[in-house]
């Protein structure tokens, strides 16, 4: 009889009143097979297998993670709440001990919206992991979060969000970026100079099958993982590295999907991308459950795979053995500055320019990070947009030394008195505190 | 007239209605070894001074196939499935003649992989060795493409007497229990049908000409000929008389709690809108999950032969009995005898009643009166608890629309009906336990009778068009044919309903114009490069549980 080794929470959402737009990849029918296939599996009749609702996450939620110029409201949809809200009410699952895992099956996914949100880019408005974790620090205590990143495409907006904190690892296994979309996520880009190591990005040759996956995971994410001891796995689970994905150039199954969730053990899989809803889906996603749940999957194969043919080139896997060590340096024995932006007097500044293309939005960034020898520091990031005037976002870190705290507060009070700033928000993790000032 | 006959584990009970009330009732002991001979004894007994020409219609709640199958009596089936890739059907492995033939269909209804003709053979000649003659063909998603299921049929069909085609148990997705519900289908099958035949003969000798009718699961009747092919419908259609006796004796508008007190167990149904909910999936028989249609209830092990313990000062009750109350020669205090302690009741042998409790109290530092008003606390408050867990489960129900995730409907019953023979006990301590309304309804002794005697007809079907290959399928009603690209939703909708129709037609139910709801509709694009494809129909409607209505005014009471 099956019977589930870890109770699974599905949380299973396929949002069938949103889209982008009608012919869009990320639209109305994308979990509509994954749907059939589960009930026709009859996955919720396992015992220890369970589905559920997802909630609906709050500004506030939003909040907490992103600077939304002009506001949340704005930038996000409902749909994007609610998909944000699945993913809590999976991780609440795990936090409160409902179950051992979770598997937030949601739609439309997040992990390229960054820190500041102006619109929507590579399919992402809001980035649902961070507005997830950010919800478990607040109501569980600052916990040690390690997302891994198996989405095909280089999960930039998660990077982006934790580039400075050394309490979440954000490792990243992608379809090379001179080759695909955001184009970065190079072995380089490690973190700020007071996370460097924490992000670890493992960019793989298009082509790269279940075995070079594996290796990676083998040889380069489980022992990062056992020495960074997190409280907390997330698996940011897009399915765009299946052969047959219609917009990525990967030959993973979704069995090489099952053993990698089995091998990986995340407390939680949040869906991100996957775009062959009708071939690869529906496997991968039955594949990734079972999995979690501690069941057997040896026999979940998506029609037309042919290990054969999808079998990773000898020269991919040279590669990708000789690349897994190099990175993993990164890590164990991290630069010690970062590859990009400059010190200025005690700071650390980044300029970026961010391109917005689903929404065809462009911004300018500068982004500081108060070098301190107390704490963490604090960050000020400055904005604008083609759709927005200059906006400021402050974000206190939740170790702030007083120094650091006041300092935070006085940058928020000033840019709304004296600056040329429209819009201010405060993230202040040391109070607890989320606030906003319209100019 | 209408008849109704519930075959119940303990009474089998018989009511005779006519548009003014209740003409007859009677009320027996079940015989389990002669289910039939308790059928003959009740009608016999409403039947003795009435015209049995007048009788319009037979309803018949059994319990013959639930025992069969909880009792192990059922017959050994070979069970043929065809399977694609996914969870491995090894572990769906059910009777002893149980066969993997190959062949895979995946979601849309594309056949992947043939039938292994080969291993097919194989499984034949070993039923045929084996003496096996009924069977069940059940394919993977063979509600999308029913080819394999077919050429399973082909084949077993000059050994079978009877096979159970998977797609036809229902519409509704779930490979496992579709396996399940065809091999209980075909299990019960010739057992059922012995019954069917016994009483139709039965029915003839006491002079009734009216068409005969099983009760099923889901509060609806279906003709004796249409049980014949789907016995596995009429198993534990026990609750379900119940459920549909309120709605026989009341209106019911408001959200609503029923609880259906009996010895052993109570049973929790819910109302919203005026209507019982059906359970989203199947009902379990014997533990094994199936795809048959049935009210959402929840049952508990408290009833009126619960028996009171203490343990570690905590007084309890249920969920182990032991027998009948005290009060009814029985030999350890009962929820029954804590309520004659409390002078909430007056029955039976009220000294037994107090001496079996003074006792325990004795036992337990406690006074009689102390005790009792634990046991009926902690009884009240744990059916409290069940339903609160029941509505909760309800209203978690996943939704997949952020319209129904923002706007969806909360059941907050507004009152409680308890029935059953205990229902009186209860109905204080219940009131302030659930701080509802609680409602006894009169004539509750003979209820599920009369909810049998009224149920009508239920029926649910399900459509899925696929226009990008061009195909409609209704499966539960074997309905197949070729659609054309531009075939819309709303031309689903009518068909589904069209054909819903022609079935209750076929079936001969006395008004064909039953309230149909559409409980689901859908329509997806299929887009292959950026090009719309074909679009994916679905449509899933029903009738509802109901009651004759014109019948129901003679029975009405306040409630
Ligand atoms: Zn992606
Ligand atoms: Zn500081």
């Amino acid at each position: 009889m099956l019977k589930a080794k870890r109770k699974l929470g599905v949380v299973f959402f396929p949002a069938y009143d949103w889209a982008i737009s009608a012919t869009h990849p990320e639209r109305q029918e994308r979990l509509l097979y994954t749907q059939d296939q589960l009930r026709e599996e009859g996955l919720f009749d396992i015992p220890g297998v369970t589905e559920y609702k997802p909630e609906l996450a709050s500004w506030l939620d939003v909040d907490r993670a992103h600077f939304c110029f002009p506001d949340v409201e704005s930038v996000a949809t409902q749909s994007h709440c609610v998909s944000a809200g699945g993913a809590i009410r999976a991780a609440k699952l795990v936090m409160e001990r409902e179950a051992d895992r979770a598997f937030a099956l949601i739609r439309p996914p997040g992990h390229h919206a960054m820190k500041v949100v102006h619109g929507s880019r590579g399919f992402c408005n809001i980035n649902i992991e961070a507005v997830m974790i950010e919800w478990v620090r607040e109501h569980y205590g600052r916990k040690r979060v390690a997302i891994v990143d198996t989405d095909c495409h280089h999960g930039d907006g998660t990077q982006d969000i934790y580039w400075h904190d050394p309490d979440t690892l954000f490792i990243s296994l992608h379809q090379d970026g001179r080759t695909l979309y955001p184009g970065t996520g190079f072995p380089m880009e490690a973190g700020g100079p007071r996370a460097l190591g924490r992000t670890i990005n493992v960019p793989l040759p298009p082509g790269t099958s279940d075995e070079g996956f594996l290796h990676v995971i083998d040889n380069l994410v489980l022992p990062i993982l056992s020495d960074f001891k997190p409280d907390l796995i997330v698996n940011s689970a897009g399915q765009d590295n299946h052969f047959s994905d219609p917009i990525t150039d990967m030959n993973f199954s979704a069995r090489g999907y099952a053993v990698l969730s089995e091998r990986l053990g995340p407390h939680l899989a949040v869906l991100e991308g996957g775009y062959a809803i009708q071939g690869a889906l529906p496997y991968v996603n039955l594949g990734i459950a079972l999995a979690l749940a501690g069941l057997d999957y040896s026999h979940v194969r998506e029609p037309g795979f042919d290990p054969d043919k999808c079998r990773q080139s000898a020269k991919i896997t040279e590669y990708i053995k000789e690349i897994t060590p190099q990175i993993a340096d990164f890590y164990f024995d991290p630069p010690k500055t970062p590859k990009t932006g400059r010190f200025e007097g005690e700071t650390y500044i980044r300029e970026k320019e961010i391109h917005y293309d689903t929404d065809n939005i462009h911004e300018d960034q500068t982004e500081t990070l108060h070098l301190c020898g107390d704490c963490p520091g604090l960050l000020v990031i400055e904005s604008r947009s083609t759709v927005n005037p200059p906006c400021l976002g402050v974000e206190i870190p939740a170790l702030a030394c007083p120094r650091c705290h006041d300092l935070g507060l006085r940058a928020f009070e000033e840019a709304q008195i004296k600056s040329g700033y429209r819009h201010v928000q405060l993230i202040n993790r040391k109070d607890k505190e989320y606030q906003r000032f319209l100019v | 007239m209408l008849l109704g006959i519930d075959v119940g584990g303990t009474h089998t009970d018989a009511v005779l209605l006519d548009l003014g009330g209740i003409v007859a009732t009677r009320k027996v002991k079940t015989d389990h070894a002669d289910l039939l001979g308790s059928i003959a004894a009740v009608l016999e007994g409403v039947l003795a001074s009435v015209d049995p020409a007048k009788v319009l219609r037979l309803n018949l709640s059994t319990t013959l196939s639930t025992n069969a199958i909880v009792e192990g009596k059922s017959e050994p089936v070979g069970v043929f499935v065809s399977c694609g890739p996914g969870i491995d059907p090894e572990y769906y492995r059910v009777g002893g003649h149980y066969f993997l033939i190959g062949g895979a269909v995946d979601h849309r209804g594309t056949a992947l992989e043939d039938v292994n003709e080969a291993a097919l053979c194989a499984a034949v000649e070993k039923c045929r060795a084996d003496g096996v003659r009924v069977f069940a063909s059940v394919g993977k998603f063979s509600t999308r493409n029913p080819e394999h299921e077919e050429a399973i049929l082909e084949k077993v069909h000059p050994l079978a007497d009877f096979v159970t085609s998977g797609r036809r148990v229902s519409g509704q997705l779930g490979f496992h229990r579709r396996i399940n519900t065809a091999y209980f289908n075909s299990s019960v099958w010739r057992l059922f049908n012995r019954f069917a035949d016994a009483v139709q003969r039965c029915v003839a000798s006491h002079g009734l000409r009216c068409q005969v009718n099983i009760l099923k699961a889901d509060g609806g009747a279906m003709p004796l000929s249409v049980s014949r092919r789907a016995p596995v419908e009429s198993i534990l259609s026990g609750p379900a008389a119940s459920v549909m006796g309120i709605i026989a004796i009341c209106d019911i508008d408001l959200d609503s709690v029923i609880l259906d007190i009996g010895g052993t167990t109570t049973d929790i149904a819910v109302f919203a809108d005026g209507a019982p909910l059906i359970a989203q999936t199947g009902i379990s028989i014997s533990g094994k999950p199936t795809l048959v249609r049935a009210f959402k209830t929840r049952s508990i092990g408290i009833g009126g032969d619960s028996a009171i313990a203490v343990e570690g000062g905590l007084v309890t009750a249920g969920p182990q009995r032991y027998g009948p109350s005290m009060a009814d020669g029985g030999e350890v205090p009962t929820l029954i005898d804590a309520f004659n302690v409390q002078n909430i009741i007056a029955y039976g042998d009220t000294m037994a009643s107090y001496s079996g409790i003074s006792e325990l109290a004795m036992e337990s530092g406690l006074d009689p009166e102390t005790l009792a008003d634990y046991a009926i606390g902690y009884a009240a408050n744990r059916i409290r608890e069940e339903t609160a867990l029941l509505i909760r489960e309800i209203n978690e129900k996943p939704v997949y629309t952020i319209f129904e995730l923002l706007e969806g409907k909360f059941v907050r019953p507004a009152k409680v009906y308890v029935m059953g023979g205990p229902a009186r006990a209860f109905a204080t301590v219940l009131r302030e336990a659930f701080s509802l309304p609680v409602l006894v309804p009169e004539n509750h002794a003979v209820a599920n009778a009369a909810g049998a005697a009224l149920a009508r007809a239920t029926v649910d079907v399900e459509l899925f068009a696929d226009t990008q290959k061009g195909r409609m399928f209704i499966p539960g009603l074997g309905v197949e044919r070729a659609v054309p690209p531009s075939y819309s939703l709303d031309q689903a909708r009518a068909e589904a309903v069209d054909n819903l129709r022609d079935y209750l037609g076929a079936i001969e139910t006395e008004d064909p114009d039953l309230p149909v709801d559409i409980l689901e509709e859908s329509v997806f694009n299929m887009i292959e490069d950026s090009r719309l494809a074909g679009r994916s129909i679905r449509v899933k409607c029903q009738v509802k549980p109901g009651v004759a209505e014109a019948y129901k005014r003679g029975i009405k009471r306040q409630c």
